[in-house]
């Protein structure tokens, strides 16, 4: 029973230290990116890697993901005779919640794995050594051009999985349902409006589009430098880090999207 | 048996004779293996100190070091030093401490206790940035080379010009042929490739090259031959000793390589369970007494 306690004691430790670690890693990288030098370059490179080379499976899930939406929820609004709504549904869906989430999940499957790697061969090839021997600040050279990247590149990729599945929808209520794509787009549209403006202009249902992607970004990019970062064992620990990161990664994604959404509704009072 | 203890300021045990209990065979396959080692050595001259004396004129000096990771301690009382253009080889068993030593040198760590001297300047009381400016006079070798596997021949030697100097790109391409020449690579043919295009040999000099990109006084080498052929082991000890030639730098070199510590070391720091167990010249470890000293001579 001690032996159970002490060991709970243990494991408790070792989580409140890892999150102290995670916590001030975080931190650092955002600390970092008001300070000089800045790798401008590097994060050019990883907003490419993060950005341009996911597009395509963000684009795919996306696109399915309105269609098989579009498909179900015709057949629920059959039932009740309005299968025009089609549009507002797929829409509101897709932007608020399926269209972050998905994106999420996606990038922190392909980039966040590969940021782990790549930094976790790093450090087990003693490279992460070699940079702050020749006086280069890991957090600075690695992680900051990394977490910029993600807060900045997943909600482009966001809105662009957005777009495309609801043009997935669009295909789907045209060719099953029959409905014109003019309507299908009006309702979406009225879908928008109906959420709200903030400011006078930009729709709520944006806000909450944006704002997700945006901490999902962070939460990818200081997770898998985390990871990395805390690889050891050679390449097995590589494999583990890896692993670590994307199980993470994702059900961070999950949970913050819960208490995100919450506090988004309460505040824009939807 | 001689006891750490009983080594003096320098870390060097005092000469003891005593009953030699090891066998002959090993005794003559040790002694083989040193004349051997010195033959090849042959003209070449290893730098040495004339006559132990005070710690001033050190380059380098660990003084009553302590460190623990945890509840582990990994050292105690570890004291050597270094005047320039000298060479300590540190040895020791897997899991002693002596990549660990070089990091406190280059202050990725800090130890618990004593102090690490770089040049007489006390470097744990140094800020983050001033001990930047420290490690710029220091050069690492990594066991595993450590390239930037991202980046090309070029870009790895010129990367510490880049960082730390504001030379232009002729400057640095000039530098880094220099370098590259320098380790016995033919730059027009290596510096576009990316490191794992090259064998493990050439990737060992192209981190040589790195290491010495900055002019640094100091070198430091983490086992610079383990994993690597006869032929090519012979090529970086030689690398080595030119640099102590021709440019005067002070080195430690961690080594699991008898032959090549006998080459290039002016005393050879023994690490053993935790503490400094020998400090002497090659040839006082040779005809040194210690039990173990000899086992792990007879070991290679
Ligand atoms: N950052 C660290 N945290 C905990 N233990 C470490 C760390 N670095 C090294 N050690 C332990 O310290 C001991 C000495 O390591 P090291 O200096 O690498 O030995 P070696 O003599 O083989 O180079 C090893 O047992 C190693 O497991
Ligand atoms: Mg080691």
């Amino acid at each position: 029973m001690t032996a159970l306690a002490a060991r709970l004691n243990a494991a408790a430790q070792g989580t409140v230290l890892g999150v102290q670690n995670y916590v001030r890693l975080a931190w650092n990288a955002l600390r970092f990116v008001f300070a000089r030098p800045f790798y401008a370059g590097d994060l050019v490179q990883q907003m490419d890697a993060m950005g341009v080379q996911s597009l395509g499976i963000v684009l795919l899930t996306g696109f399915f993901t309105g269609m098989v939406l579009a498909l179900q929820s015709s057949v629920q609004l059959r039932t009740f005779g309005a299968t025009q709504y089609i549009g507002s549904l797929v829409s509101a869906s897709i932007i608020r919640e399926l269209g972050p989430v998905l994106a999420g999940l996606m990038v922190a499957g392909r980039v966040g794995s590969g940021v782990a790697a790549q930094i976790g061969s790093m450090k087990v090839t003693e490279q992460i050594d070699a940079l702050n021997t020749l006086g280069t600040d890991p957090i600075k050279k690695l992680v900051t051009p990394r977490v910029l990247a993600g807060l900045i590149m997943l909600p482009v990729l966001t809105v662009l999985a957005d777009l495309v599945g609801i043009l997935g929808g669009n295909v789907i209520a045209r060719v099953y349902v029959g409905l014109p794509s003019s309507f299908y787009w009006r309702t979406v549209w009225e879908q928008i409006a109906g959420g709200g403006f903030s400011f006078g202009f930009i729709p709520n249902d944006f806000i909450q589009g944006l704002i997700k992607p945006f901490v999902f970004g962070g939460i990818i990019a200081t997770t898998a430098c985390y990871h990395g970062l805390a690889t050891t064992g050679g390449t097995e620990g590589v494999g583990v880090a890896t692993t670590r990161t994307v199980v993470a990664a994702s059900i961070a994604i999950l949970v913050s999207d819960y208490f995100l959404t919450q506090l988004l509704l309460s505040v824009l009072g939807a | 048996m001689t006891q750490p203890g009983d080594a003096d300021a320098r870390g060097r045990e005092p000469r003891r004779t005593g009953p030699r209990d090891f066998t002959e065979t090993t005794e003559r396959r040790v002694r083989a293996t040193i004349r051997d080692a010195l033959a090849e050595a042959g003209g070449e001259e290893r730098p040495r100190a004339e006559d132990p004396g005070p710690a001033e004129g050190a380059v380098i000096e660990l003084e009553r070091v302590h460190l623990g990771f945890g509840d582990r301690v990994i050292l105690e009382d570890v004291s050597f030093l270094a005047r320039r253009g000298e060479t300590i080889a540190v040895v020791g068993e897997s899991g002693t401490g002596k990549s660990t030593t070089l990091k406190l040198l280059l202050r990725h760590l800090q130890p618990d206790s004593g102090r690490v001297y770089i040049d007489g300047e006390d470097i744990a009381a140094l800020s983050f940035t001033e001990a930047l400016r420290v490690r710029r006079r220091m050069g690492m070798v990594f066991q595993q080379a450590a390239l930037f596997d991202s980046l090309t021949v070029f870009d790895n030697v010129a990367y510490p010009l880049r960082e730390h100097t504001d030379y232009g790109d002729d400057e640095i391409e000039a530098r880094v042929r220099e370098k590259l020449a320098f380790v016995d690579l033919d730059p027009d043919r290596v510096m576009d490739q990316l490191p794992s295009e090259l064998s493990g040999g050439m990737r060992k000099r192209v981190g040589v090259a790195r290491a010495i990109a900055n002019d640094p006084e100091i070198m430091l080498y983490d086992e610079p031959t383990s994993g690597l052929d006869p032929l090519t082991t012979g090529t970086i000890t030689r690398l080595i000793m030119k640099l102590q030639r021709e440019l005067q730098v002070t080195s430690v070199v961690v080594s699991h390589d008898i032959r090549s510590v006998f080459r290039m070391a002016s005393y050879v720091a023994v690490l053993a369970d935790r503490r400094i167990r020998f400090f002497g010249t090659p040839e006082e470890m040779a005809a040194s007494d210690d039990r173990y000293i000899q086992d792990f001579l007879g070991g290679f």
